[in-house]
């Protein structure tokens, strides 16, 4: 990265892409869609800036009272929980930020330099990198605020800090990005990610489990581990600013030495992918006719799924076929028996026990875990064309009315949400105890007014804001701002409406009442249903200049 | 005399305020290879997405095979096969996949569409990359399963729009091949290219679109005896005008009618004279 210097053709090449990306911008404001959108978005970065003020005067008053309290060694807490916030809150939320296509700026005379910088902009201004600067900001003032002398040096090492937190990230992405580019590494790395997001759900319990508990081993453990702790990027930080608290100045260089040599060394490991990327890198996997002539496999003939019309059954086995190839989708999958098993771990570790909600009311585990398999489903109905994109042409072209079509992606929905329920109930049964059969009933009732409400406001909006999506990558399947904040709403009333079911069963001392209720709600539901259903062939053609614009898009 | 196979009358399609397609009577019979030309921004692709049901015209009406696309769009759509500009791929599958998923939602039966997709795999010469998914296809390997997928149910009429753009010469000779054995079954083409040598070489009968009105209508032939009598007269009028003619006693090409039915004019040397 030598000869970083920012030379007039470099200046202009930089305030040309900014341009283009404020033109963008703007010629999106030009539809009601786009408005809706910047609209939603400017909610989002609302409700992520009261996170990073929040979490930032939190942090604050945080660092302010352990330096106060001369405990300035207890900041490397803090640290660490801005750094993992900061690197996995991404993973997490699948939000890896949208990332500039190398191909498209590599046509134009950039130096290296300049692509470096460019792809260093890219996704740093995403929400992680924003709260995590807030909240850096907010211990530095604490930390100067309890001990002003010390404000000028915690200013220079969190700069530093937020300096790596904004390569690794981008290191971290460059590389996964590699990863995901070829089909084998994307296994791998899919199969891990979910091994480690799995994992990442059970420190809560499992740290309330055994935290209280008196462990020698786990003293032992610790008191070895602490050591590296201090050898790693916020144990550092925390080093050279209990350090100079103390006033030993050596240590603290040192750390902060160290600290830059961190820096340094993911600046060169993503100086190797953008370098690579620079030159050309091409790591598509795109074929042509093999050389060798290969003995013909005889093609498979599609399935065979009595009762359904031709459509409906192509429809149907291509939507599972496109699941069952969507790593990410078949991690959503299982989250609902996850989330049980957290619960099952939780404080008290068993359900007679106090602690865990579910430990004192093991009869919701099953309700609980239904409710969240149909939170999971709203990812597929609320953008039900966005994984086809340009797919959505041949349901155009082809003699199917857009009636049938949606139905046959219903169908498959409700049949997923069946499977989802099964497991759940199976998990309950494993994990706690089998639920009552009211509850069972009332539950399925509720599932069923949810889901039907859910996909006729589903089926609308995926024709209203449809936006492509890439079930094959992670953090690929967001649906619109604007539907997000429409779905929050739909699932706002759902719960609402069960809450006040539930309460008045609960008055009442019949759960049967619950599901009566449940099934007269999914009734009135299936008449808008049908009633939208209806609707969809004269809303397809109203819209089919937007939706083929927004699908068909490269 | 047969009823046309694509019938457009006063055909109009308005962005705000851009016209992009004007007034467009279009007259294709039953087994005719058409081509529809016109230079960039002219109005082909918007012409073919209104024909194909993939946009809503402004004003006018389309008949095909006698019906009306507007009343009728199932039916329409039962008997011609697409092939759009984006290809309408669903990346995800396999090839094969996708083609019984095509024959599926045209009604074959699962033995029928199964059939036939293994008899235009081989075709295509696409048989030999059963796992591979569409999106890992090469771009011509797509063209030809875009095609295969269009003519699964045996349609009467097809749509290509630029099916030869992005392909090879292998691919191109397995396309142009697949297309004139539909012809000699009596199937009706509509298609629209750039590659002016193409379509010369494969259609019968041509329309040229300029500035979303359609200028020129007709067999390639009487296209040129339009075009060599409106040179005969422009140099009676004026013996000095550029006759823009090919060689003497040569026929004129396709692509010299096109550039005088458009008027086209070629750009001097010295026009963009810092370009190097």
């Amino acid at each position: 990265m030598a000869g970083m210097t920012f030379s007039p053709g470099m200046r202009g090449q930089f305030a040309a892409i900014a341009r283009v990306r404020w033109q963008l911008f703007v010629n999106g404001l030009r539809t009601i869609r786009g408005r809706l959108e910047a609209v939603a978005r400017g909610m989002m970065f609302l409700t992520f800036g009261v996170a990073g003020l929040g979490g930032s005067l939190a942090l604050a008053v945080a660092a302010w009272y352990l330096i106060s309290r001369g405990n300035t060694e207890w900041i490397a807490i803090l640290l660490w929980l801005v750094f993992l916030f900061w690197q996995l809150s991404p993973v997490m939320a699948s939000a890896f930020t949208e990332n500039v296509d190398s191909s498209n700026l590599l046509r134009f005379p950039l130096s290296f330099p300049s692509y470096f910088i460019i792809r260093l902009a890219y996704g740093s201004l995403d929400p992680s990198t924003v709260i995590g600067c807030l909240w850096l900001l907010g211990l530095t003032m604490g930390i100067g605020i309890a001990q002003p002398g010390l404000f000028l040096w915690a200013a220079v090492l969190l700069v530093t800090f937020a300096l790596l937190n904004i390569l690794l990230a981008r290191m971290i992405f460059a590389w996964v990005e590699r990863w995901l580019a070829q089909r084998r590494t994307r296994e791998i790395l899919g199969a891990g990610f979910f091994i480690f997001i799995i994992c990442f759900q059970f420190i809560g319990p499992l740290m309330s489990r055994y935290g209280e508990r008196r462990h020698p081993e786990a003293f032992r453990i610790t008191a070895r581990v602490l050591p590296y702790e201090r050898l790693l990027p916020p144990g550092l930080a925390a080093t050279a600013i209990a350090s100079a608290a103390e006033g030993t100045f050596a240590p603290a260089l040192a750390a902060f030495a160290l600290e830059c040599a961190y820096a340094l060394s993911i600046l060169w490991l993503l100086n190797i992918r953008l370098r690579a990327q620079y030159h050309g890198e091409n790591l598509s996997e795109a074929v042509g006719r093999s050389s060798v002539p290969r003995e013909k496999p005889a093609v498979r003939l599609s399935w065979r799924l009595p009762g359904l019309s031709g459509p409906l059954a192509a429809i149907l086995e291509k939507e599972i076929r496109y699941l069952s190839r969507s790593g990410p989708m078949l991690f959503t999958m299982v989250m609902p028996v996850v989330v049980l098993l957290v619960f099952r771990l939780g404080p008290a570790g068993s359900p007679v026990r106090e602690g865990s909600f579910l430990s004192h009311a093991p009869d919701l585990a099953f309700p609980v875990g239904a409710a969240y398999a149909v939170l999971i489903l709203t990812n597929l109905v609320y953008n039900s064309f966005g994984a086809d994109a340009v797919g959505m042409q041949f349901y155009y072209v082809s003699p199917v009315r857009f009636r049938e079509i949606v139905l046959g992606k219903n169908l498959t929905h409700a049949l997923l949400l069946a499977c989802e329920t099964v497991m759940v109930w199976l998990a309950v049964c494993f994990m706690f105890h089998p639920p009552a059969a009211d509850v069972t009933f009332a539950t399925v009732a509720g599932v069923a007014f949810a889901l039907l409400l859910n996909l006729t406001a589903g089926n609308l909006l995926s024709f209203y804001t449809p936006k492509k999506i890439d079930y094959g990558a992670f953090g690929k399947q967001r649906a619109s701002t604007t539907t997000v904040f429409a779905s929050l709403g739909i699932q706002a009333v759902v719960f609402g409406l069960a809450g006040v079911t539930l309460l008045i069963a609960r008055a009442y001392g019949q759960v049967w009442l619950a599901a009566l209720i449940f099934l007269s709600l999914a009734g009135l539901t299936s008449i808008a249903y049908i009633f939208v259903l209806n609707q969809l062939d004269r809303i397809a053609l109203d819209r089919r200049d937007a939706i083929l614009s927004e699908l068909c898009r490269a | 005399m047969n009823a046309p196979a694509i019938a457009t009358q006063g055909l109009t399609r308005r962005f705000g305020q851009l016209v992009a397609v004007q007034d467009v009577n279009l007259s294709v019979a039953p087994g005719q290879f058409f081509g529809f030309l016109g230079p960039n921004g002219a109005g082909k692709s918007t012409t073919i997405k209104m024909l194909t049901g993939l946009l809503a015209a402004s004003s006018g009406r389309i008949q095909v095979l006698g019906l009306d696309l507007a009343q009728s769009p199932v039916e329409v759509k039962r008997q011609i096969g697409v092939v759009p500009e984006g290809m309408a791929l669903f990346g995800r599958l396999t090839g094969a996949e996708y083609l019984n998923f095509a024959g599926g939602m045209y009604g074959l039966d699962r033995e029928t569409a199964g059939k036939r997709t293994a008899e235009l795999l081989d075709f295509m010469q696409l048989a030999d990359q059963p796992k591979t998914l569409v999106t890992d296809y090469s771009h011509g390997m797509q063209k030809k399963l875009a095609l295969a997928a269009a003519v699964i149910h045996g349609p009467r009429i097809l749509f290509l729009d630029e099916p030869f753009e992005g392909v090879d010469a292998i691919a191109s000779g397995t396309l142009k091949a697949m297309l004139q054995r539909m012809i000699t079954r009596g199937a009706t083409i509509f298609l629209t290219s750039h590659v002016l040598e193409i379509v010369e070489r494969l259609c019968s009968h041509l329309a040229i679109i300029h500035r979303g009105r359609l200028v020129a209508q007709g067999s390639l032939e009487e296209l040129r005896a339009g075009v060599e009598a409106q040179a005969a007269a422009a140099s009676a009028d004026s013996p000095a005008s550029d006759s823009f003619g090919s060689a003497p006693g040569g026929k004129l090409t396709l692509e010299e009618i096109f550039l005088r039915i458009v008027g086209g004019t070629r750009r001097t040397e010295q026009e963009l004279s810092w370009l190097g």
